[in-house]
């Protein structure tokens, strides 16, 4: 097996994020959590993650959002695979009725809604992963 | 002298509800030699405390608005207090905030529009308390011996605290009255909110509020309560009826606009300041300026 | 579950744009408490609330309907000895209880401001008649016959609009907004 990958999940909600980390940690993945898109912005730019598992609704609105199209539209973090987690569609079922629109800001991203279960979960990382691997070596 | 020029947003409240005081808006701003072009299919700025709600929404809108009159290449003014300060806050955070400006852009293209924080906004009170010598000078009808209470409301000065403007002890909107003639009281609670975003949430919160108001103006001797917004206005004017029934109270205070008080002091005769149209009449100080008007 | 993240934490996560000092700076002082003017009808003040944030008190927090009772007038914000932006804070909570769908259920504040976005999001503008009527069922009779009275008395004074108005431009204007909040129809 190649080395330990590593991940990054920034989401507000701490339960949660704890939560996904531990499904994670147990299957061997290296987790860091930040709580806030400036410090998961910051967090992205110290150190070098395989992927990205991303909250939408966070601090003044769907900041999710804004960090997804920041990364794609820098060179430097086109190809980290982002996996969205949302519960948007709950949130917001207020405003209006309908899905979660999947944004296509970066090269290879997904989305899931809230509540997540842990095996689709890991499926969905560990295919993310290879795939954006499968396109790296192209 | 030249002409000032700006793009003017009169907001949701000033198409209808708040008529009286667009009218009396476009009339004293011809008087003073000012043009403001209303911005050409403008949106609601989302002033209400709800719309907070979802703050890149809100700034979504606000910028929508900025974008339009940036491309007029004219400063922004609104009449609203709560419009003023949604689009100020929106401008200042916009200016400061690349990553903010950069993804509220990519809203913006889908109206073929762009904000780059070229313009500043104002609200409306301001532009014409800049020039209180040409004020002074236009009021040939002075409204002696009316006895006004300023009332600033809210969202007019706050939050701006960090921006070395006196948010504690203003004097201009006293400065514009005793400009045009009238005598502006100490009114004591003339920066305390009015509640006007509370009276469908919190109805008995928002009617105390006013009453609290209503009480302090005539506590100061006032004739007339001024305001410069149409929320404020509303909530003061047209709720007294509520305040009585709730409290046993009996208030009649007039509530004007200080732009159809400004209107009356250069000669302007009242209809065309859609005075008339307010629940509580005028009071003998401005009805006499009002025949004086007339004759002109 | 444990976390290391604090409640007061959270909530500076969750204003991490707003600038102001946290709320763990607080002194207690009682100046925004004192300044507000909403303050008799809260059930918790804002210098009570703040020490409950601090506190980690966040169910409780959740539950508080003090911050929907607040007029957002910045009297506390900018008086506050210590720049902690009270105001921005409770904005801040509002938003957090309606996605966490936590707020008590016959508050009439979030159901405004749903109507009220709605409403901008449909025409760009915001009709007051539709506004306010929608509303009348969630006031009580005596209410209910005053806020009539009044509109009737705006609509006799030409006051209030037949027809909500709609911006011109509103194809774009819908598809500017979905691009913030991406949710599909
Ligand atoms: S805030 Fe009120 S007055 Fe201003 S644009 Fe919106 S609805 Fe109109
Ligand atoms: S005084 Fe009242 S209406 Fe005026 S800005 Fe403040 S809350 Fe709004
Ligand atoms: S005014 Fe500021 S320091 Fe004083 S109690 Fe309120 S929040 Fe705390
Ligand atoms: S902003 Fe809210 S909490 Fe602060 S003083 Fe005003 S009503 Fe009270």
């Amino acid at each position: 097996m190649s080395e330990q990958k590593q991940l990054l999940i920034i989401d507000d909600d701490p339960d949660f994020a704890e939560g996904i980390k531990s499904i994670l940690v147990k299957a061997k993945y290296k987790v860091d959590m930040a709580h806030n898109p400036k410090d998961g912005w910051a967090a992205l730019e110290k150190n070098k993650y395989d992927l990205l598992l991303l909250d939408v609704m966070m601090g003044r609105g769907a900041e999710g959002i804004m960090i997804a199209r920041k990364l794609g539209k820098d060179a430097k973090f086109r190809e980290l695979p982002v996996l969205i987690i949302t519960s948007i569609r709950e949130q917001m079922a207020f405003l209006f009725p309908g899905g979660a629109v999947h944004p296509n800001f970066v090269d290879v991203d997904e989305l899931i809604e809230k509540p997540v279960e842990p095996k689709l979960l890991l499926d969905k990382v560990s295919a993310l992963i290879k795939s954006s691997e499968a396109k790296k070596k192209k | 002298m030249t002409k000032k020029t700006f793009a003017y947003f009169p907001g949701c409240s000033l198409e209808k509800m708040a008529e009286s005081y667009h009218l009396s808006t476009v009339e004293i701003a011809r008087v003073m030699g000012m043009e403001l072009k209303e911005l050409e299919d403008w949106n609601c700025c989302g002033a209400t405390a709800y719309f907070h709600v979802d703050e890149l929404l809100a700034h979504t809108l606000c910028a929508r608005n900025l974008a339009m009159a940036e491309k007029e290449g004219l400063d922004l003014v609104a009449p609203c207090s709560g419009c003023y300060k949604n689009m100020h806050a929106c401008n200042a955070h916009l200016k400061k905030d690349h990553d903010l400006a950069d993804h509220i852009n990519f809203a913006l293209e889908e109206d073929n529009l762009r904000y780059d924080g070229k313009i500043k906004v104002h609200h409306l009170i301001e532009v014409f308390s800049e020039d209180l010598k040409e004020v002074k000078a236009k009021a040939t009808n002075p409204l002696t011996g009316l006895k006004v209470a300023p009332y600033y409301g809210c969202q007019i000065l706050r939050p701006r605290k960090f921006e070395h403007e006196n948010v504690e002890e203003p004097r201009y909107f006293e400065d514009l009255m005793t400009a045009i003639g009238a005598t502006p009281v100490d009114f004591l609670l003339r920066l305390r909110c009015c509640g006007a975003a509370l009276i469908i949430t919190n109805r008995q919160a928002a009617l105390s509020m006013v009453r609290n108001l209503l009480q302090n103006a005539l506590d100061s001797g006032a004739d007339v309560i001024a305001t410069a917004c149409p929320l404020c206005q509303v909530n003061l004017e047209c709720y007294q009826d509520q305040v009585n029934a709730e409290f046993g109270t009996k208030y009649s205070v007039p509530v004007f606009y200080f732009t159809q008080l400004m209107g009356l002091s250069m000669g302007i005769p009242a209809k065309r300041l859609g005075i008339g149209t307010e629940f509580l009449s005028p009071p003998a100080a401005m009805l006499a300026a009002c025949r004086k008007a007339a004759a002109v | 579950m444990a976390t290391t993240v604090t409640f007061s934490q959270e909530i500076g996560n969750l204003l991490h744009a707003a600038g102001g000092t946290p709320v763990s700076a607080c002194m207690q002082c009682g100046t925004c408490s004192g300044t507000c003017p909403v303050g008799d009808f809260m059930d918790v003040r804002p210098q009570r609330l703040i020490r409950m944030i601090d506190a980690g008190f966040k169910d409780k927090v959740m539950a508080t309907r003090a911050f929907w009772y607040c007029a957002s007038c910045y009297q506390c914000t900018v008086r506050c000895p210590r720049g902690i932006d009270i105001a921005e804070l409770m904005y801040g909570l509002k938003r957090y209880t309606i996605w966490k769908n936590q707020y008590p259920e016959d508050l009439i504040g979030p159901a405004f401001s749903e109507t009220f976005v709605k409403n901008i999001v449909r025409t760009g503008r915001s009709y007051e008649p539709v506004l306010a009527t929608s509303y009348f069922f969630t006031l009580g009779l005596k209410e209910m016959l005053s806020e009539a009275q009044n509109a009737t008395m705006l609509m006799l004074k030409g006051r209030l609009p037949v027809l909500p108005a709609r911006i011109k431009r509103l194809e774009n204007f819908k598809r500017m907004i979905k691009r913030i909040i991406p949710i599909g129809d």
